[in-house]
């Protein structure tokens, strides 16, 4: 054996970069991912593409040749860091514990760093996320303005006249929530007292879409709360909780808005600080992570984060009361992504659900992205829809007579979804399905 | 006699190669389908083999390898045979760990002995083809022989672990090892199981070795039809069970099971009196095995089909019956034709059914019996006595037969009387490229001499 | 790659369908083993018509393809040598039929193992080869390396299962080679091919057995204070007449690794256990579980536990399932081996592996198929320490001669590929290895197909058959022989 080729481990030395404040990857976080090719087929753009550079797999690659220098941050590593979902569900899927969703989110932390996007998609990127989300004050207004749009008929102005087409606009415009006649703004500050005996005392986050465009979906989580004895105070100054920002890569937005709400929901005396969207949970869960190279706030990230509790892992912890009425029906759960593999709540949606009477259809592929992904199928909007095609394939192979979910994005997209098939299956938020077993 | 022997300058070297008690000019006992071959040799080790091979392969002289001789009728007729090359002087267990359950056998080794010795340890090969006395291991792997357990262990290409051979330019291979587990090079076994001797000559094979059952029992269940059999089969494979062999038997099949006995009046079968007189009833042979709960259970769940239970020496001498099938019918009928069939399996029905028709048609009487759950169907047509069918008459036979098989499905002709061999194609179809199979035989015997025309390459 | 052969490569497969910029070529230079190296292009085919245009056009230009299925294979089989095109079959992932009538189903080689079992379960059947990788691993991959997995114990490798392919020959011939039926006439080309490491033919279409789906599984868990013991337990089951569907083992250091990762319930003060599955027949599978258990036990087993129900199962086994990536918690670097010794030398072998690992001073976790004497040692290293990467290369070695010292082989289920090519001299003479290249010849006479890769050439086999290390083979104190 004097040519030892057989036994040579190829296998590339990174350098040790010193833990870096600028939010880059670190090679304690890379080095985990041992390429066995596990996570593969639970990507959903893996699926739809084929492709290795759009695995999780690859993507670790890229970044890991990036970080070293090999490769350049140019426009492939930005697009196949792009096409990420952010679903996760390759963490389920990896034996070695790579905690990808931190690692994409440094990545893109990195490109907002230092990738010059085209200019005027730099400009949508930071009034979207810098300007608009962030500030409660200019999203009413935005969201007051595409009520006019919705409501006085430009729309439909918009859709006969073929407009929307002609901009190539017609999927994304579809995909626009409804937006409320009354917002939830009214609400914030307020206390809703427990109803009966009294089991706990949380605090809500009302999220930042949901204020404008579900407010109804709060009311509703809150009247399940109060149903079960929960007191709910919905604090003032709280803002949105990052989640966005930090999947974008705008990780220094996603700290200020963290900071604050730590600052706000910290302030009182709460057993949980609840929130009704997958996203925004498994976010505030990592504020640690977010915080981690802030002396001042990281002990503080860590409370928050072991205190916040998606309404249905909290409600089923306790256990629920006995229903008013059950909702006798077929019921379909999708598991949203940041709920089921970002989170691991699997089995807590579901029990809620059989408390309140309904019978549960298993879809196949459930840890399986619908393609919504905060707002992947705006800025993805063809991948989204492929994606969404296998998802309403898994649904139409069921009989249900709902669909539910339990995050606001997968409602968006699974409602879409169905209006392109032209069907009518009701897509429902266990929140939604549980109000109405309790009133 | 061809001008081999009288110039006596092959036996000589050949002589040289194995020595001179060990080459033997051939007499008629070893013809193969009707081709003498002018010397006998006996090589004693695979080195001699590889000597005798190369020789042979300068000279161009065309070499047939023979175990002990009960398969060498299968096939085509041989072009030209110069040398037949008998293993029966590479004998012996070379290698058997009971505590690794694997064994490393020579060629010409009779496959009962290496059961015998297994069987000390209580061991054995799941392996029951015909004439296991007689029949040697590297001619059992040779052709791919089979018998009724080959329904739960496979056949023994699913269990031959190593292979060692010689090639027809004389070098000596192998593939494969003494591991249960290898992937370190191309399965040569797979492909030296079935080659019938085209691509080398074997010397040597290692297998897995399976635990012995320690009891088992045999459960004859009587259909009045056909297609009540099929729904039994279909019953049983959609079941838990897990017999070791289901055997399908259809009417006339029962007749070659019982004890020997003087072969019928050629009356009985007059065409006056069709060939359906006998008995309509179709047998499927179910063989469990197990502690006597599981037996238990077996009798439980077969309560309404079973007519009978066979166990001890009834049953061990049933199931040798029924591996020696195809040979009791030739015994019993010197100008049958018997097909093997490879069938996917929903095919099993209508191939019996076919062969049954197809028989009454060219004045033959069917006998169909095999693996129901492999499609591994024999065939057996016997001729009538009162009117000897004519040599075109098997091809017509054959091809219509061949003609009313389901798609992916295929029969070769296993044995007839050579005068119809050259009306037909006797390997018939296969779904295997036939070019391909050509250019492997190509790569390692370039010269052709090994079994030359008889086989599909 | 030539401007010429990407543009007919374009017109054969599509826009989409190639790459030929170098940062997305990198990312096919690897698969989840330890060798690398970059094609010259990737192209995704989407039919066997295109699959043929293609190896018609490399066979014109006498460009090597590598064909390659989800890259999740140790020996470097997938990994295009001297800039060859990468022939991705991920897109041909179409299950084609499932007729259960003849319990077969037909697939393209794109087909994820596992959906295939995923897509039968509804009719009572299954597809038993099942590799640890099988949620990602492709069929066509499986038939190349020809794979195993813990139940091929019982049940037999990814060979045993295969009755009929579709194969698109190095000129561009597509050819059959068997069907449905359980074998054909003539030549088993078909169970030659498999295994073949992607060196005779790109296959476009597989037919596989569908297996029943048992009645009754059950696993056990066998809890061992030292590692000799369980070594014995697997001689003494294997020579108690019982075949179990699995027969795993997880030393004590793999036990503590996995369990850090997936809680699948091993006591993590374990020198060692046995992972035992039975399946069959309930009363048979009572029997077994009672037997196999009375075996454990005499063999000096501190407890045998056995799974409560099917959650517990499903733990048992995700822990023996996710064993190779949990290292990666652990170690930046390992390097999986796949010995293979006949089963009443595992106790030695084991013994031998635990000096060497304390001679160099290196982990040396043990998580292998014991029932068929398949080992898996890894390596660990930090190969960021050149002597410790020099070390795992000579503890490698050693265990190496050590199976084939015991008469192995050097591989059971990885297959040679790039990464044992060099030992292959090892195993066989340059007799049987020139046999084996006429034979691949007879398909890929030019060796476009995945060349260099098995067989190494003939002419440096003699220089590259240095001697092996003499391995020890006087068992270490306690083990019994």
């Amino acid at each position: 054996m004097s040519s030892a080729g057989a036994f040579e481990p190829h296998v590339h030395i990174p350098d040790l970069k010193p833990v870096t404040p600028d939010d880059r990857p670190t090679w304690e976080l890379l080095s985990t991912c041992v390429h066995c090719g596990l996570c593969l087929n639970h990507c959903p753009t893996y699926k739809t593409l084929g492709m290795e550079m759009d695995s999780p797999r690859g993507r670790i690659y890229q970044i890991l040749q990036v970080n070293e220098g090999q490769m350049e941050m140019g426009e492939a590593f930005v697009t196949h860091i792009d096409r990420c979902l952010g679903c996760v569900a390759c963490e389920t899927a990896c034996p070695s514990g790579v905690k990808y969703g931190r690692i994409v989110e440094r990545a893109r932390s990195q490109i907002e760093q230092k990738y010059p996007r085209p200019w005027l998609q730099k400009k949508l990127r930071d009034l979207f996320y810098r300007r608009v989300i962030p500030n409660f004050g200019t999203l009413s207004f935005v969201a007051r303005l595409a009520r006019f749009y919705q409501r006085s008929g430009l729309q439909t102005l918009a859709r006969k006249t073929g407009i929307t087409k002609l901009l190539g606009m017609s999927n994304v415009e579809a995909l626009a929530p409804q937006i409320d006649s009354e917002f939830f703004f009214s609400e914030i500050g307020k206390t809703f007292p427990a109803l009966g005996e009294r089991r706990g005392k949380v605090a809500f986050l009302a999220g930042c879409i949901n204020n404008v465009a579900f407010s109804h979906l709060n009311r509703a989580t809150i009247n399940v709360l109060t149903q079960n004895g929960i007191e709910v105070h919905v604090p003032a100054g709280q803002g949105c909780c990052g989640a966005l920002h930090a999947h974008a890569g705008y990780r220094k937005e996603a700290r200020e808005l963290a900071r604050n709400n730590i600052r706000v929901f910290l302030s009182g005396d709460y057993d949980a600080i609840i929130t009704n969207a997958a996203g925004c949970g498994s976010n505030m869960k990592e504020y640690d992570d977010l915080l981690e190279h802030d002396p001042e706030y990281l002990e503080q990230a860590r409370k928050f984060a072991a205190k916040t509790k998606d309404v249905t892992e909290y409600l089923a912890g306790m256990g629920v009361r006995a229903p008013k009425k059950r909702i006798n029906r077929k019921v379909a759960y999708q598991d949203p992504c940041h709920l089921a593999n970002a989170q691991r709540i699997k089995s807590q949606p579901r029990e809620l659900l059989s408390a309140i009477g309904c019978e549960l259809v298993e879809l196949p592929h459930q840890d399986q992205c619908c393609g919504s992904a905060g707002v992947y199928n705006v800025s993805q909007n063809e991948l989204s829809m492929k994606i969404l095609d296998a998802k309403m394939d898994d649904v139409q192979s069921v009989s249900s007579d709902i669909v539910a979910t339990a995050n606001v994005g997968c409602m968006i997209q699974l409602r879409a979804g169905m209006q392109q098939r032209g069907m009518n299956t009701p897509v429902r938020h266990v929140m939604e399905l549980m109000e109405e077993a309790y009133s | 006699m061809s001008a081999l022997a009288e110039t006596g300058s092959p036996a000589r070297e050949l002589s040289a190669i194995v020595g001179e008690q060990n080459v033997a000019a051939s007499d008629s006992s070893v013809a193969i389908n009707g081709a003498f071959p002018a010397l006998t040799v006996f090589p004693g080790s695979a080195e001699e083999v590889a000597a005798v091979l190369a020789f042979a392969n300068t000279r161009g002289l065309v070499v047939a390898p023979a175990g002990g001789f009960t398969k060498q009728d299968i096939g085509g007729i041989p072009e030209q045979v110069d040398i037949l090359l008998r293993t029966e002087r590479l004998g012996g267990i070379q290698k058997y760990d009971p505590g690794d359950l694997t064994v490393s056998v020579s060629a010409g080794t009779p496959f009962a002995e290496v059961q015998r010795t297994l069987g000390e340890h209580h061991q054995w090969l799941p392996y029951d083809a015909a004439n296991l006395e007689r029949a040697t291991v590297g001619g059992c792997v040779a052709t791919a022989a089979s018998g009724p357990l080959r329904h739960a262990f496979g056949g023994l290409r699913d269990f031959c672990i190593g292979v060692q051979f010689a090639t027809a330019d004389g070098k000596m291979g192998k593939g494969g090892g003494m591991v249960v587990k290898n992937v370190a090079g191309y399965d040569l076994m797979k492909l030296m199981t079935g080659s019938y001797g085209t691509l080398a000559v074997i010397t040597r094979a290692n297998f897995k070795v399976f635990p012995r059952p320690r009891q088992t029992r045999t459960f004859l269940c009587n259909f009045a039809s056909l297609d009540e059999t099929l729904r039994f089969r279909a019953k049983i494979l959609a079941s838990p069970l897990q017999p070791i062999c289901l055997e399908i038997l259809s009417p006339r099949t029962q007749d070659y099971l019982n004890d020997p006995q003087p072969a019928r009046d050629p009356d009985d079968y007059a065409p006056a009196q069709p060939v359906s007189l006998a008995s309509k009833i179709w047998q499927i042979a179910l063989r469990a095995t197990g502690s006597d709960t599981i037996l238990a259970r077996y009798k439980r769940e077969l309560a309404g089909d079973a007519s009978r239970e066979l166990d001890g020496a009834a049953e061990e001498q049933f199931w040798r019956r029924i591996s020696q099938f195809e040979y009791t019918i030739l015994t019993r009928h010197q100008n049958a034709m018997v097909l093997y069939t490879h069938l996917p399996i929903s095919g099993v029905g209508t191939v019996a059914q076919a062969v049954e028709r197809i028989a009454s048609d060219y004045n033959f009487i069917p006998a169909v019996l095999g693996r129901a759950a492999t499609g591994n169907l024999i065939a057996a047509f016997m001729p009538l006595s009162v009117d000897p069918p004519s040599a075109m008459q098997y091809a017509n036979c054959v091809s219509a037969f061949r003609g009313l098989l389901p798609t992916g499905a295929a029969a070769e002709v296993a044995h007839c009387p050579k005068e119809a061999k050259p009306h037909f194609d006797v390997w018939g179809t296969t779904p295997t490229d036939i070019t391909m199979m050509k250019a492997v035989k190509k790569a390692i015997d370039p010269n052709n001499i090994l079994n030359r025309g008889r086989f599909i390459v | 790659m030539e401007a010429s052969v990407l543009r007919q490569l374009k017109k054969i497969a599509g826009n989409g369908a190639v790459l030929d910029r170098p940062e997305e070529l990198m990312m096919y230079e690897y698969d989840a083993g330890v060798d690398k190296s970059r094609p010259g292009a990737v192209v995704f085919a989407q039919n066997t018509r295109q699959v043929s245009e293609i190896m018609r056009l490399a066979w014109q230009k006498k460009i090597p393809v590598v064909p390659r299925g989800a890259g999740t294979g140790l020996s470097g089989g997938a990994i295009a040598r001297k800039e060859a095109i990468v022939l991705s079959l991920a897109r041909m992932n179409k299950i084609l039929e499932i007729d259960v009538a003849n319990q077969r189903a037909v697939v393209q080689p794109g087909v994820v193992n596992l959906e295939v079992s995923n897509a039968t379960a509804k009719y009572g059947y299954f597809y038993a080869p099942d590799p640890s990788s099988q949620k990602a691993c492709t069929i066509g991959g499986n038939v190349s390396e020809n794979s195993g997995g813990p139940h091929t114990l019982a049940l037999g490798v990814t060979v045993n299962h295969v009755t009929g392919l579709e194969v698109v020959l190095p000129e561009g011939r597509v050819i059959r080679l068997g069907g449905k039926a359980q074998d054909s006439t003539g030549l088993d080309l078909t169970g030659f091919f498999v295994g073949s490491e992607g060196t005779m033919g790109v296959v476009t279409e597989i037919t596989v057995k569908l297996t029943r789906l048992p009645e009754h599984v059950t696993t056990l868990l066998g809890i061992y204070n030292t590692i000799e013991d369980a070594a014995n337990t697997v001689v003494a089951i294997t020579q108690s007449g019982i075949t179990p569907a699995a027969l795993e083992m997880l030393d004590g250091w793999m036990v503590r690794c996995v369990e850090a990762n997936v809680h699948a319930g091993y006591p993590e003060d374990a020198a060692a256990v046995l992972l035992i599955e039975l399946e069959g027949m309930r009363e048979a599978v009572e029997e077994q579980a009672e037997a196999v258990s009375a075996v454990c036990m005499q063999q000096k087993a501190r407890e045998v536990r056995r799974a409560r129900d099917e959650k517990q199962r499903q733990l048992l086994w995700l822990g023996r399932k996710t064993a190779f990536g949990a290292v990666g918690r652990v170690s930046p670097s390992y390097y999986t081996q796949d010995g293979v010794i006949p089963r009443t030398k595992v106790p030695y072998t084991l013994a031998e592996i635990e000096r060497i690992s304390k001679h160099y001073g290196l982990i040396i976790g043990n998580v292998f198929h014991a029932g068929d004497g398949n080992l898996h040692p890894l390596i660990l290293f930090d190969a960021r320490d050149p002597v410790q990467k020099e070390n795992s290369k000579k503890a490698a070695k050693e265990i190496m001669a050590c199976c084939l010292n015991f008469g192995g082989s050097i591989t059971g289920e990885h297959g040679v590929g790039m990464e044992k090519m060099n030992l292959m001299p090892a195993m066989f003479t340059e007799d049987d290895l020139e046999i084996m290249v006429r034979l691949r010849n007879a398909f890929n006479p030019e060796s476009i197909l995945n060349p260099q890769k098995m067989i190494p050439d003939l002419r440096y086999c003699r220089e590259i058959t240095g001697p092996l290390p003499k391995a020890k083979v006087e068992p270490a104190p306690g083990v019994r022989v």
